[in-house]
């Protein structure tokens, strides 16, 4: 057993704090908390992401998620602002149900994750990351066809947003 | 690694498609507002013109973008049941979004888009095509659902609609990455390739049952088919037509590619979930029809007890020899029930029209009378869906029950002929009510429902009597690809 | 170094702390959030899965998945949005989001 690595410690540290704020998002009751506790979510899975040497996927991650995903939410939040001060129950009256699916769920997968004995780790880094990430999205034998798909996707994400939030003609 | 792997002169149909898609998107903006249904024509013609290129190529045994993609006669002929359900529908919406108030150009380019998302799910040869194109499908979906926004049940259907689709598509990309995690691939031929070296671990049964609740959810079968009573009863009746057809569709392409080719020697696993999901959905799906007064929501749980049928026909697929046939009868299959259940919902959208909150079964009442022509149609329908001659939902049962037959599961079958007694009491209960009871209200039908109806009709009737040809194509069009 | 399983493992209690967000909270809002925790923990689970096979799939992987997720936004929001404005309320139990 070698020593506890700087490494080690970062990562148990990040997964505990994630893991908390991952519990908050659900559980708490202020919307605008709620999302709060989302961006340090995000923020920590791209520590993770670092960690596991993807650094350029920790910076979309950041970018994208906390950037636009996560404001967008806020956004939301605060459109919907009557709402934050609601005061009913805030989960459902099948929420032991809920709750019972997903540990079922988690000790199902986790039972199964714990019975797989990797190899050990490959030292393979692979790169230039960023160039070969580029690259494989515009080589015609790998992925340019789920590249042009996601593309046609925002698109297509873009005119079905305005047309369900621009305001009806009925006014006229 | 060259350009021509792409092969985009054998997606050229596709291509055109979205093409036409993102072009209409352009061209709407100088249609003035009182006009929309021109958009709606050339929605009409891009949805033509493709349907007549792709069924001129039907045979064609090709690969695009890298092996991503393949074209054959499987994804051409669902090729022409997404279009054509695109094709009814958008000849429905031309008087539809006009009576309700709801006319806009957009409804006409996101339906192309989804139809273009249909496309690629019937044609991906990759995990990640798959969920990219589900993905692609069901965005302008969720924006269709919602579109009745004079109706306030059209706007939470949509985000019940959403909200669960995003939660089992995120169920389905966990099991991708799981499958991933199993087999280092996402590609079909290289997981087949991994399966048959490795065998099946626990992690790739896991990334493979969790997949699956995704392609389940849109296919709404049974336990995961919450949504579709509320979905089909709240969204503007066009797009239930057009999703109840064609989002099934499009998912059980992507079942039948996916545990047809890269889970094929995983049979013994998958084919008693699959007998599950074919039991509980057609035994639960006729059972809660029977009790359902409104129209709409008793086509919802009969299209959850097709999807079960479905299910049946896929069973057959992990019997090596089998495999063709089990195909076939899932496209027959899906063709039958296309034609008719358009059919059924353009029926319900003219006496929707008539009565005003029209939906109810009551409403039929003496529909015989009012306006012979529909009721004849309608007639017609609900024998196919039952799956009574002389109507093609007769022949594709049959050719379901023979597939799962062939395969020695008779007492699948039993459970099939089972329900579909049962889904006869409800079925036939609409045609008593039409033809027996009397009732009053003029329905008017524009003219093209009326020929909508008309062709459906024509062709439930026709393809009852004479399936040979059909069936003829369909069979030499899948032989030996699976 | 840190085994492939600890991160697995972490990616699985992210996602089955989603799973009971969505199934237990009422606010749209929240149950989409949540669900966004979900997609992320399936990203990852193929970041490091990436590492463990040394190649770059994995990331491509969820490259794709962040624009899925980007798209969703977009439109349940709106949706949401839309909702509010014509119902001021969006309680799912309001929208009955369970029951068939």
């Amino acid at each position: 057993m070698e020593a506890v690595s700087a490494a080690q410690i970062i990562f148990i540290v990040v997964a505990l704090l994630t893991v908390a704020t991952t519990f908050l998002v659900v559980t708490v009751r202020n919307l605008i908390h709620a999302a709060l506790w989302l961006v340090a979510t995000l923020f920590g899975i791209a520590v993770i992401f670092v960690l596991l040497d993807a650094g350029f996927m920790a910076t979309v991650q950041i970018v994208l998620y906390i950037g636009a995903i996560a404001i967008l939410i806020v956004f939301a939040v605060m459109l919907t602002r009557r709402v934050m001060q609601d005061v009913g129950p805030q989960s459902n009256e099948n929420w032991w149900l809920g709750t019972i699916v997903a540990a079922v769920f988690f000790a199902a997968i986790s039972t199964l994750l714990w019975s797989i004995r990797w190899p050990a780790l490959p030292g393979a880094v692979v790169g230039d990351t960023v160039l070969a990430l580029g690259r494989s999205l515009v080589d015609p034998n790998q992925y340019v066809i789920p590249f042009e798909v996601a593309s046609v996707m925002l698109i297509i994400a873009l005119i079905g947003s305005i047309t369900l939030a621009l305001p009806g003609k009925q006014s006229e | 690694m060259t350009i021509s792997n792409l092969n985009l002169v054998g997606t050229l149909p596709l291509l055109f498609l979205s093409a036409w898609a993102c072009g209409l998107l352009l061209v709407d903006l100088w249609i003035p507002g009182d006009r929309k249904h021109m958009t709606g024509w050339m929605a009409l013609s891009g949805f033509a013109i493709t349907f007549f290129w792709v069924s001129s190529n039907l045979g064609q045994r090709e690969e695009a973008f890298g092996g991503m993609l393949a074209i054959d006669g499987f994804s051409n002929l669902l090729h022409l049941v997404f279009l054509g359900s695109g094709i009814l529908a958008t000849l429905l919406a031309l008087n539809y979004l006009k009576q309700h108030d709801i006319e806009r150009g957009e409804f006409y380019p996101l339906m192309l888009f989804s139809v273009v998302g249909m496309m690629i799910m019937s044609m991906a040869k990759d995990l990640i095509v798959v969920f990219l194109a589900l993905e692609m499908l069901s965005i302008p979906l969720y924006v269709l659902v919602g579109f009745a926004r004079t109706r306030a049940d059209s706007e939470e259907s949509a985000l019940k609609y959403f909200l669960l689709g995003a939660f089992s598509s995120a169920f389905q990309v966990y099991g991708i990455a799981l499958i991933y995690g199993a087999t280092q691939a996402t590609g079909f031929a290289a997981i087949g390739d991994a399966v048959a070296i490795s065998g099946a671990s626990p992690l790739l049964l896991a990334g493979i049952g969790l997949m699956l609740v995704g392609l389940a959810f849109k296919v709404s079968a049974v336990p995961l088919h919450m949504w579709t009573p509320d979905v089909y009863q709240g969204a503007p009746s066009v797009v239930t037509g057009f999703m109840s057809v064609g989002a099934k569709a499009a998912g059980f392409a992507a079942i039948v590619r996916i545990f047809f080719s890269a889970f094929h020697s995983l049979a013994a696993d998958w084919a008693p979930v699959i007998v599950l999901f074919a039991v509980l959905s057609t035994v639960i799906g006729n059972v809660a029809a029977i009790s359902q007064t409104s129209i709409k929501r008793m086509l919802a749980f009969s299209s959850i007890a097709h999807a079960g049928y479905v299910f049946v026909a896929i069973v057959p697929g992990g019997y090596g020899a089998l495999s063709d046939f089990a195909a076939s009868a899932v496209i027959f299959y899906l063709a039958a029930y296309g034609l008719t259940n358009i059919g059924a919902w353009s029926v319900v959208i003219a006496v929707d029209h008539a009565d005003g909150m029209g939906s109810d079964i009551s409403n039929y009442a003496g529909l015989a009378r009012r306006s012979p022509g529909l009721a004849a149609a309608m007639t017609l329908f609900m024998l196919s869906l039952t799956g009574l001659p002389p109507t093609m939902g007769f022949v594709a049962k049959f050719y379901v029950f023979r597939a799962a037959l062939a395969a020695g599961y008779t007492w699948l079958v039993v459970v099939g002929v089972v329900t579909v007694l049962i889904s006869a009491y409800y079925y036939l209960r609409v045609i008593v009510v039409m033809w027996m009871n009397s009732g009053d209200g003029q329905v008017v039908t524009p003219r093209a429902l009326n020929f909508t109806v008309g062709v459906t009709a024509a062709a439930t009737l026709v393809l009852g009597l004479l399936p040979g040809p059909l069936m003829a194509i369909v069979e030499s069009s899948v032989r030996g690809l699976f | 170094m840190i085994p492939t399983t600890y991160y697995l493992a972490l990616s699985a209690i992210l996602f089955s702390i989603g799973v009971i967000g969505v199934l237990v909270r009422r606010n749209a809002i929240v149950i989409f959030m949540s669900i966004e925790l979900m997609l992320n923990s399936a990203n990852l689970a193929f970041v490091a899965f990436a590492r463990e096979f040394g190649t770059l799939d994995g990331q491509l992987m969820v490259f794709f998945v962040m624009t899925v997720a980007a798209a969703e936004v977009a439109v349940g929001l709106a949706l949401i949005v839309a909702i509010f404005r014509s119902k001021a309320s969006i309680d799912v139990d309001a929208v009955n989001l369970l029951k068939g």
